[in-house]
């Protein structure tokens, strides 16, 4: 294969492998605004912790999977008790308190992280199976992006399964459509909530695992991230899980094909595009309702 | 009676801000124009969030843009007036407004968050990326501040800090006053209209999406001054200060602590929030843990913030006097 067209798909990867991040961060975000009508500002913080504790277990243990499997499990426990004793007691304030309450969480985060390891970025090591290239057809593949794609799309069908074939999973599509019929119904709904919250702060969680090796782990990781999975669940459509799937594979191609060919100006790119996207429809791509 | 008092409370405030330099010295007085540029932001944003029910998460655009549009034109014209160069702060500001708002006022609620937020990002990154322009990292700095001058008849040198006071504070307090004008026309109760009520509004024929477009250039354009202002007062602007996310939360922090449903509660807020900013500054370094204590309390506790617990405290009180009143009548 010429050099162009491995250029190409070298960077079609690295697209992908970002962009599958992105939709595990976009995607507990979506879940949470579809049932909740919260917007998770703090959503990205726990992407963040879950960097830092991925560190930590490595400190410890030294184990790669350890990590992968008891940071986002912290992660989501410390979600959930965030939901349980706070974010619960705020919701008859309306949107704004909550959004509010949302951003006092992720400021305490950030302070916390500081305040314990430092402002520097720490290094994450990947494990040495998942380490070097691969072989493919005659190209060179970095493994690590590909074990992203390939986590991302296990989680992707751990969750599908559950959301589409089981009875909890009817439970909390029917609550994102209609949560007080639910709630009527004799469901618990504030224990759905309460579930749905701390998955999709696992699945932020996991987003933070996986990308610590590459970027490194460092407080600003939350900012990175949590611009582009906010715009991504806009410009998708708010709740729609499809929409944050679609969205989030064309940014991450964007993403890394702008850096390509136009670097100065990558990061607008993706503004532009839903900027686009909410002129032509305020609801997002996938959208059904307004905000 | 109540009237006279108020009339003599105005007067005191405006005499304490008079003689304020020469009570407190220096440092303080410099601690007082940030708080008063903040106030100002904080007004200007609370004109959405308040009275509109818009809540911006990038309302530092505005106020960035105004400051670096006072900063560039100063540093690339020459012989710049001190008045047209805030001028053009306000009016870059307005001009940023009339861009966006096409796109902003079509939407509402957490839609409005997340895009303004976007947007906020988005000149975050541009002021970042268009070093010729904006200088990069280094912001635009050192740039020469014009004397105030009527022709003819006095020029005031703005370099001394003092000057600059009685310069900011009148421009500020006229700005507060024109916003606070701006909410009792009926413009500004169709603006409260919308925020109770948007269905309403457009059935009785105003037009929702074009005056939520006027509101959101008043706004961005007072939010303009207070970054010029903040841009003249430090003679230095840069992205980290001026389009940070962090600059976005500030007024919507000081809003929610000094309370959302009253025009002058903002105020208290950043007053507040000043003194708990200068406080915990000296005691510790993790300010944005204190912060966010702080608001998570806010919202927990006194969900109208400051002024909402004052009135909560006064109508107890009213109501215990007047019950005593009417036992005493009746005994």
């Amino acid at each position: 294969m010429d050099p162009t067209t491995a250029m190409y798909v070298a960077q079609g990867i690295h697209g992908l492998a970002y962009g599958m991040v992105l939709f595990l961060v976009a995607s507990g975000l979506t879940m949470i605004f579809g049932m909740m009508g919260i917007l998770n500002l703090a959503h990205a913080s726990f992407f963040m912790l879950s960097a830092y504790f991925c560190f930590q277990v490595l400190a410890w243990t030294g184990n790669f999977w350890l990590a992968l499997l008891a940071a986002p499990v912290a992660v989501a426990i410390f979600g959930i008790i965030c939901e349980r004793f706070l974010l619960r007691k705020v919701h008859a304030f309306g949107h704004i308190g909550e959004l509010i309450l949302t951003v006092g969480i992720s400021m305490i985060i950030l302070d916390g992280v500081k305040a314990y390891w430092g402002t520097e970025s720490l290094p994450v090591k990947i494990p040495p199976v998942l380490h070097g290239l691969v072989n493919i057809g005659g190209l060179d593949y970095p493994i690590y992006r590909l074990f992203i794609i390939a986590l991302a799309l296990v989680v992707l069908c751990i969750m599908a399964l559950l959301l589409y074939k089981t009875r909890l999973g009817m439970i909390v599509r029917g609550a994102v459509s209609d949560a007080d019929m639910v709630s009527a119904l004799g469901i618990n709904t504030p224990l759905v909530f309460m579930f749905v919250f701390g998955t999709g702060t696992w699945l932020a969680g996991i987003a933070g695992v996986a990308i610590a090796p590459i970027l490194t782990v460092f407080p600003g990781l939350a900012d990175q991230i949590g611009m582009d999975a906010f715009v991504v669940v806009v410009t998708g459509g708010l709740g729609s899980l499809g929409g944050a799937f679609i969205v989030s594979i064309i940014f991450g191609l964007l993403n890394s094909y702008g850096i390509q060919f136009v670097s100065q100006l990558a990061p607008v790119l993706m503004f532009a595009f839903m900027a686009i996207v909410l002129a032509i429809k305020p609801t997002g791509l996938f959208g059904e309702r307004e905000a | 009676m109540i009237r006279i008092f108020r009339w003599i409370l105005w007067i005191a405030g405006l005499v304490i801000l008079l003689l304020y330099p020469w009570l407190f010295g220096i440092y303080d007085t410099n601690v007082f124009v940030i708080f008063a540029i903040f106030a100002l932001f904080s007004v200007s944003f609370n004109l959405l969030l308040g009275f509109t029910g818009l809540l911006s998460f990038g309302h530092a655009m505005f106020f960035g843009v105004g400051g670096y549009g006072t900063a560039i034109a100063l540093s690339r014209i020459e012989g710049l007036a001190l008045l047209p160069a805030v001028g053009i702060g306000a009016l870059a500001a307005i001009l940023l407004a009339l861009i966006l708002c096409p796109l902003l006022v079509r939407v509402s609620g957490t839609a409005f968050a997340m895009l303004t937020l976007a947007f906020g990002q988005l000149l975050y990154v541009l002021a970042l990326k268009l070093r010729d322009l904006t200088g990069g990292e280094d912001g635009v700095g050192g740039f020469p501040i014009p004397p105030f001058t009527i022709p003819g008849v006095v020029s005031v040198d703005m370099t001394d800090p003092l000057n600059f006071y009685y310069f900011a504070m009148a421009v500020i307090i006229l700005s507060i006053w024109v916003l606070w004008f701006f909410t009792k026309t009926p413009l500004g109760s169709v603006m409260v209209g919308i925020r109770d009520n948007a269905n309403r509004v457009d059935y009785l024929g105003f037009k929702v999406p074009q005056t939520k477009a006027v509101i959101l250039i008043f706004s961005g354009a007072f939010a303009g001054v207070a970054g010029s202002i903040y841009a003249l007062f430090q003679n230095l602007i840069s992205a980290d200060g001026a389009f940070h996310v962090m600059t976005s939360f500030a007024p919507v922090l000081m809003t929610m602590i000094g309370g959302v449903a009253s025009f002058f509660g903002p105020i208290w807020g950043s007053a507040i929030f000043g003194i708990l900013d200068e406080l915990t500054t000296r005691y510790t370094e993790r300010v944005e843990l204190v912060v966010g204590v702080i608001l998570i309390l806010v919202i927990l506790f006194a969900p109208m913030g400051f002024v909402g617990l004052y009135r909560v405290v006064k109508e107890k009180w009213s109501s215990r006097r007047s019950n005593r009143a009417t036992t005493e009548a009746n005994s």
